[in-house]
């Protein structure tokens, strides 16, 4: 059997969980962000490490239920957050940064018009939500992740509410000069504290994100687990069964990409879970069909559960695996790199709708996946041509409500507020200032340079004021 | 082995697939290369490093990928990992000194590899941890 890596190659990702242990570099770049004349940032562990040494607050330690009830973030801990994510998005994001366009779908230009969206009208379909269910009932919806699959409740979603709607929002208004750096402070807390209840609710451990904890998203009850490990196929590397499993794996996760404007926000992996034989698991959601996408129809027709979920047995001696890292945008990336030829077992499940009860989720024989593949392609197929004949101008608002519904539906779904955010505060309208940035976003490069470079570099995320006052909203436009 | 250009390699493996450069510079090229029952024959040269744009040649089988930016940590190169399709990344010719850079990259810098590539057959060399490579075959 060739497993295309190096060959006799121990695992020691272990050692990246032991306290001392500062992780592997990623990436060789480096990050100053806020943290203007002291030594630049790392990728990584080590990263995560030096930004909870420079923290003014606590709020990047493990927070207490008690903490989190709390409505009200200090400036101290708003700008330590600020801080961290401006951190974090260049961690889990730079290396994207050097995609280039995609040659279909204008992506920079329609995120940038969501980020900007986000920030201005999240806040108040958040704090409704937030008085329907109660600060309880926003970490029990963060909760219901650990006995779900196929739940959009997950590690991309949750992050985006603060690194998307607020740091990256905020970060691309101050780009424009639209807003100043304390301007929106209170709306600010509003999406940081709903962020944070929610990740709350989901990890209990006291940490909100997963590179907090070595980038492990381990949220899962043992019970709900083990029902899972109990159906996993044996499979062997090379083999028939393996390649269908594989292949089964990346169509639909194509599919899933493509049905969100070749966005993350189609998969979520959680884990590595240690199995008892040593392995580890990772657990992937493929939202392969989002009903609340009018281009989802082709799922329809094909007929596509809303999520399959695919379970991963990785041999970490097989890989020789040196650090796994389960990120904030539910990605898994492993050092070697291919794990494909290390996966050892499998299992796949479907979700048929995003209510399904867990009892009434169903699984897949990897046998009969050769049955379920063509319906992906088939579905595929037709998105694509679908897609390819949009206009830019559609493409770029269809990608927008991509990254401002989908982000925070699951929420809305949960708590039960989304039809109430859609005919009151009229969700899926576009607010006039971020219709009128349609014309401004492809001046002078912003979409595709200035955002971008501020954005990852980290030096747009403009730290609030000392002294600012924690109730301000904006109050003047001169 | 004749090196003509250099890359990030999306990751290692001993598939080393040889074809004739094809640019598909939109949607509907990809279209016809996957309707012309021929993707097999070509090693695929895009411009962008993301994925969507290739989504029916990689879900038909395309069998190498280069791509002028991007990197393993992008949805292409996710992908390529999944369906073992052998990709070279952020290509530069080994001849010349232009490189890609964000938001500093003329037309100029594309035109070249493709005016090099194009209509070559090639073949990909990804057993590298890091670089993959791209010789010329004839």
């Amino acid at each position: 059997m060739s497993l295309e890596m190096t060959p006799g190659l121990r695992s020691t990702y272990k050692q990246r969980y032991e306290p001392n242990d500062d992780g592997l570099r990623f990436q060789d770049l480096v990050f100053e962000g806020n943290f203007v004349g002291q030594e630049p940032l790392r990728d990584g562990i080590l990263g995560d490490k030096v930004q909870k040494q420079r923290a003014k607050s606590k709020v990047l330690e493990k927070v207490s239920k008690e903490d989190v009830l709390v409505d009200q973030f200090t400036l101290d801990e708003l700008n330590d957050l600020n801080n961290y994510l401006a951190w974090n998005i260049w961690d889990v994001l730079v290396m994207r940064a050097t995609e280039g366009v995609s040659g279909m779908i204008p992506r920079q230009e329609y995120e940038i018009l969501a980020f900007m969206h986000q920030f201005y009208r999240w806040p108040e379909v958040l704090r409704m939500t937030t008085d329907e269910v109660g600060a309880q009932g926003i970490l029990d919806i963060g909760a219901s992740a650990r006995r779900e699959i196929g739940t959009k409740v997950n590690a991309v979603h949750d992050w985006s509410i603060g690194a998307v709607g607020f740091g990256m929002g905020r970060c691309g208004l101050l780009a424009l000069e639209a807003i100043g750096p304390n301007d929106y402070i209170e709306e600010s807390n509003e999406l940081l504290k709903f962020m944070q209840r929610i990740e709350y609710g989901k990890r209990q451990d006291g940490y909100i994100l997963n590179s907090q904890d070595r980038y492990r998203c381990q949220i899962h009850e043992p019970d709900f687990l083990a029902g899972i490990i109990n159906q996993l196929e044996t499979l062997e590397p090379g083999s028939p069964k393996h390649d269908s499993f594989t292949r089964f794996n990346a169509a639909a996760e194509l599919l899933a990409f493509l049905d969100h404007m070749d966005c993350r926000l189609g998969l979520g992996d959680t884990g590595p879970y240690e199995l008892d034989n040593g392995n580890i698991l990772i657990l992937r959601d493929l939202f392969v069909n989002e009903p609340i996408f009018h281009w989802s129809d082709v799922c329809d027709d094909a007929g596509l559960p809303h999520a399959y979920t695919i379970a991963i047995e990785i041999d970490p001696e097989i890989l020789g695996l040196q650090e796994i890292r389960v990120n904030d945008i539910s990605t898994t990336f492993t050092r070697p790199k291919n794990y494909i030829p290390a996966i050892v077992g499998g299992a796949v499940f479907a979700r048929e709708q995003w209510d399904t009860p867990m009892k009434d989720v169903r699984s897949i024989a990897i046998d009969d996946l050769g049955g379920e593949l063509p319906k992906i392609q088939d579905a595929t197929l037709k998105m694509y041509g679908k897609v390819s004949r949009m206009c830019r101008r559609d493409l770029i608002w269809a990608g927008q409500y991509v990254y401002y519904v989908d982000m925070i539906l699951p929420y809305l779904r949960k708590a039960g507020t989304y039809e109430k955010a859609c005919d009151e505060y009229q969700l899926w309208e576009v607010d006039q200032r971020v219709s009128n940035y349609y014309y401004d976003i492809s001046k002078r490069g912003f979409a595709q340079e200035v955002v971008p470079q501020k954005i990852f570099s980290g030096q747009g995320y403009l730290p609030f004021g000392e002294g600012a006052d924690l109730r301000r909203s904006k109050y003047r436009w001169l | 082995m004749q090196v003509v250009a250099e890359g990030f390699n999306a990751f290692e493996t001993q598939k080393s697939p040889k074809g004739e450069v094809k640019f598909l510079g939109s949607p509907k090229d990809v279209i016809e290369v996957v309707r012309s029952g021929k993707l097999q024959d070509y090693i695929l040269l895009v411009r962008g490093g993301t994925t969507t744009f290739l989504t029916p040649a990689l879900s038909m089988g395309a069998s190498g990928v280069i791509t002028m930016s991007g990197a393993p940590e992008s949805h292409l190169g996710i992908l390529s990992r999944e369906f073992q399709i052998p990709c070279v990344m952020t290509a530069y010719l080994t001849s010349s000194e232009s490189r890609y850079a964000v938001g500093n990259t003329d037309d100029a810098h594309f035109e070249e590899i493709a005016d090099t590539l194009v209509g070559k057959t090639v073949q990909l060399h990804c057993d590298d941890a890091e670089v993959g490579r791209v010789s010329i075959v004839s």
